[in-house]
């Protein structure tokens, strides 16, 4: 099968029981999306296929031949020019323990993407899917809006 | 009482600069425990119990061994080790019995994690139901099924004295004054009892393990452990091994730790697993529904509170008693307690006291250090009480709080200590004014506010290095965890400013006990104050021998130049030198400069029976609404304020504080640990334990206070732990504000709340 992983046409030899996060850990040594329950609950596994944030741990991987994905590691190739939101998690504080956050980045990313102006009810509501046990929240509410309004600024 | 005049010009401490690890983690490229992986490395899983007390009469492993990719399958008999720092009462796997559902009872290790599943299928196990005991009261009848009969076999801690031929796994107990003539002298008496529920950590990272054993008999393990040393010196004591066999590696990060990444966890299944693999390593993640079942809990608690006041307010004599159930095994279970009750009466000066603790053994999964320490239990009872007894006096509980708070130089209630650097009333004063206590509130809102006090595990020990290379780049070699708590950042503020080298030339390293000296753990929010201390006087050794080096180049005296931004520069005039130039000119083949610091608190006493070195000090105040109709609870805002004596970085304990806050409003309304009669958890996932969710968050207004502590690093003391404690029972005071409910049972869910207000119309 192909996927397109990250801007790149990648070939695979998947099994049909593997799900994307098995591929994209397992296979592609991509270990930025993390599993954390295996079962759609805690968000930490979250990517993006065709655009959308989905849980890879619920989407077979078979399933995917011709897909798009994009994981943490594709949301910018040079770490001196990160995204709006990876800048803002840095200046804003949102990042503790880390193991969350690339899930909440992509799931964030997708929420931006779709409405670049969220008001912080958006925003909760559209990050709770992805559990955070050390932060609270708050900061990564900031960054979301913070990063919303550099996106904002940069298309005027 | 603070430090708000004369405060010293810092360069990068007390500023909020961004974590030195945040790139990492936002690009993915963090490696935490499961990212690492060995071409050769097998798959360990673990068959565990299905039943909470019950005899193994039969283990019959031998399909599973037939299975073509298994390498190695373990019982208990293979590894006859015990394992627990305060009491030696686990088994690397359950031998003749198993004390809880979820306990290690088999494991596997096969070429894939799909056939150690099936492997594990294959193994059969006979077993003989025993009764089993799971209420901590129940537990301490004289009639109720012992876990443990072979108590009076087992090493254990000396402050740790477990009763033989009961389920009293430890007791304390701590007396100040006469507690008796003190309720004599009191105008009025209260008591209540308090239940607290269990609960469990959800660090998001699932428990890991990697391990590896040595022809020459050494084994190396690589995880996510708080503490590699005292994991090193546990290991070595159940196994009956000197420190040298043995290596323990931290992963780079650790996804979450709240106390419940200490002890021996995973670690002893995949030991056992890695001594039988012919020195192929394996690795173990825990699927979440073991992490909920096999890892650690909270203790529930039942506490029972009785206070006796004057007209006036004046608290005269307090009296607690705490069981905590501890479940199947001790793990920390006796110093959590302890804690529990050294903080057993409130953060208030009161000259009759006596507190009693028992840590109780029950057929429950295992509890030990989650965030708080034994104190949201025991906090929730007195800090209830006291609000029961200030509105049974008409006074004011913010006004009641201030008139009995411990203040610089007050008695510590417990252990009799004087205290210093105190800044409970400024936090009372800040919380309140935070929330706009007094202000008056529309119906079904309400205001609560509870305060606390907290020690540090004292005394214990940390050491540093903090190396110069010949480019003048530094490195702090460190065994402190990097929990998700950001000690990396306040490691490199300390050393950046200590030794005057840029915050960018610093690295921190992570633990491995071959290279990093000692530090006790990463716990008790004992990191900042041990570490930071530890790392600062090894950066001042560093910094001397550099000036040393630099002056004579200079032209000067050592005590003529100073170390600022990564040079040294004779003062006041326009000579210098980079710390590169400087060693490089004297060592033209190279060198390392070498700063050598440790810190150990020097108080009598033995680890724990020790007053704390720093005591930390937090009120938090909550306005929330209430629905009638629904029993919705809908917390408005919380302002937390903390004692930190100096925040080294204000962000980070910004941070801490709205995790904090935000993990006890679980504690306060969701999180419940559910289990069906024989004692199988009901609830073991994320659907339906249920944790707060950004759309749960309310509002948190973190404050800081900042009331230096002389032996803290630039003044700092901790804050961690402390920001849970008083969450729980500020929201339960709330609802009594705002209802006339008093809540004497947590978690106050939807459910439980509506039947509550029911009760209350019919």
């Amino acid at each position: 099968m192909n996927l397109r992983v990250n801007g790149r046409e990648t070939a695979l030899d998947v099994d049909s029981t593997k799900t994307l996060l098995d591929v994209l850990r397992g296979d592609l040594f991509l270990t930025g999306t993390k599993r954390g329950c295996d079962s759609g609950e805690c968000g930490a596994c979250t990517v993006l296929l065709n655009g959308q944030a989905v849980h890879s741990c619920l989407v077979l991987a078979a399933e995917l031949d011709g897909h798009d994905v994009v994981t943490i590691e594709g949301l910018s190739k040079d770490p001196k020019d990160l995204h709006p939101l990876q800048k803002a998690f840095i200046e804003k504080g949102a990042v503790q323990c880390g193991f969350c956050t690339p899930g909440v980045i992509m799931t964030a990313k997708a929420l931006l993407d779709k409405n670049p102006d969220p008001t912080e009810e958006e925003v909760r509501y559209g990050i709770s899917g992805n559990l955070c046990r050390c932060t609270g929240y708050s900061k990564i509410v900031d960054a979301i809006l913070a990063a919303g309004e550099e996106i904002r600024m940069k298309k005027q | 009482m603070t430090t708000t005049l004369e405060v010293p010009k810092y360069a990068t401490v007390g500023k909020s600069v961004h974590r030195i690890d945040a790139l990492e983690k936002v690009t993915g490229r963090a490696i935490y425990g499961d990212d690492m992986r060995f071409p050769d490395s097998l798959y360990g899983k673990v068959l565990r119990s299905p039943h909470a007390h019950a005899k193994i009469k039969r283990i019959d492993t031998s399909e599973a061994e037939k299975l073509p990719g298994v390498k190695a399958v373990v019982t208990g008999a293979d590894a006859p080790f015990r394992g627990g720092e305060a009491i030696r009462d686990q088994p690397f796997l359950a031998v003749g019995k198993v004390r809880f559902a979820g306990e290690a009872v088999a494991a596997v290790a096969a070429e894939t994690e799909e056939i150690a599943e099936r492997a594990i299928e294959l193994i059969k196990v006979e077993y003989e139901p025993l009764p089993a005991v799971f209420d901590v009261v129940e537990a301490l009848k004289p009639t109720a099924p012992l876990v443990h009969e072979d108590l009076h076999t087992y090493a254990h801690m000396p402050i740790v004295n477990p009763v033989p031929n009961t389920n009293i796994c430890a007791k304390f107990e701590f007396n100040q004054g006469d507690v008796e003539k003190g309720f004599r002298q009191a105008d009025c008496v209260f008591e209540e009892t308090f239940t607290f529920p269990s609960g469990h950590h959800c660090q998001i990272e699932p428990f890991m393990a990697i391990a590896q054993a040595e022809v020459s008999g050494r084994i190396t393990i690589w995880v996510p452990n708080d503490a590699p040393h005292r994991l090193r010196k546990d290991l070595a004591d159940a196994m009956g091994v000197p420190f040298e066999r043995l290596r323990v590696i931290t992963p780079p990060y650790m996804g979450g730790g709240f106390g419940g990444k200490g002890g021996l966890k995973v670690e002893m299944v995949c030991i056992a697993l890695a001594m039988r693999t012919e020195y192929r390593p394996v690795k173990i993640v825990l699927t979440r529904e073991e992490t909920f079942t096999s890892s650690l809990m909270r203790h529930s608690a039942v506490v029972t509170v009785k206070t006796g006041v004057k007209k006036d307010g004046t608290i005269v004599a307090s009296q607690a008693k705490l069981l905590y159930n501890t479940g199947a095994y001790a793990e920390k279970g006796p110093t959590v307690t302890l804690h529990g009750c050294e903080s057993g009466v409130g953060p208030y000066r009161i000259p009759n006291v006596k507190v009693e603790g028992y840590t109780v053994y029950t057929n429950r999964p295992v509890a030990g250090a989650l965030r708080g320490y034994g104190l949201p239990q025991s906090s929730f009872a007195h800090e209830s009480l006291i609000d029961v007894i200030a509105a049974k006096l008409g006074i004011d509980p913010v006004e009641f709080r201030l008139k009995n708070a411990l203040e610089e130089g007050s008695i510590n209630p417990t252990r009799g200590d004087v205290l210093a650097s105190v800044g409970l009333k400024e936090c009372l004063l800040k919380a309140a004014k935070e929330i706009e206590w007094g202000k008056p509130r529309p119906p079904n809102r309400g205001v609560g506010i509870a305060c606390e006090y907290k020690g540090t595990k004292t005394p214990s020990g940390s050491a540093a290095f903090v190396k110069v290379e010949q480019d003048g780049s530094v490195s702090v070699i460190t065994s402190a965890v990097e929990v998700g708590q950001g000690i990396k950042t306040i490691l490199a503020q300390i050393t950046s400013e200590e030794l005057g080298v840029p915050i960018e030339r610093i690295t921190v390293t992570s633990p491995d006990t071959d290279y990093t000296p000692f530090d006790a753990s990463t716990t008790a929010s004992r990191a900042t104050f041990h570490m930071g201390n530890a790392v600062r006087f090894a950066a001042r050794d560093a910094k001397e021998q550099i000036l040393n080096l630099a002056a004579p180049i200079l032209g000067a005296n050592p005590q003529e130049v100073e170390a600022i931004d990564g040079e040294i520069r004779v003062k006041g005039g326009n000579r210098k030198i980079t710390i590169g130039q400087a060693i490089k000119s004297r060592y033209r083949a190279g060198l390392t400069i070498l700063g050598r610091g440790s810190y150990y608190p020097e108080v009598q006493g033995t680890m724990f029976s020790a007053r704390s070195i720093f005591y930390m000090y937090g009120a938090q105040a909550v306005d929330l609404e209430v629905d009638p109709e629904t029993g919705k609870i809908r917390i408005v805002k919380i302002a937390a304020a903390h004692d930190v004596g100096k925040a080294i970085n204000p962000m980070a304990c910004e941070g801490q504080i709205e995790g904090g806050v935000v993990q006890g409003i679980g504690t306060a309304i969701f999180e419940e640990v559910k289990y069906d009669a024989k004692g199988m958890m009901l609830n073991p996932n994320f659907r339906d334990y249920r944790i707060p969710t950004a759309s749960d968050a309310p509002e948190v207004a973190p404050i800081m206070v900042e009331a230096a502590h002389d032996e803290g690093p630039f003044g700092a003391k901790g804050i961690g732990e402390m920001t849970l404690v008083s969450t729980p029972t500020a929201v339960a005071n709330a609802i009594y504000n705002a209802t006339g409910i008093r809540i004497k049972e947590l978690p106050v869910t939807q459910e439980k709340f509506f039947d509550l207000m029911k009760g209350r119309s019919a």
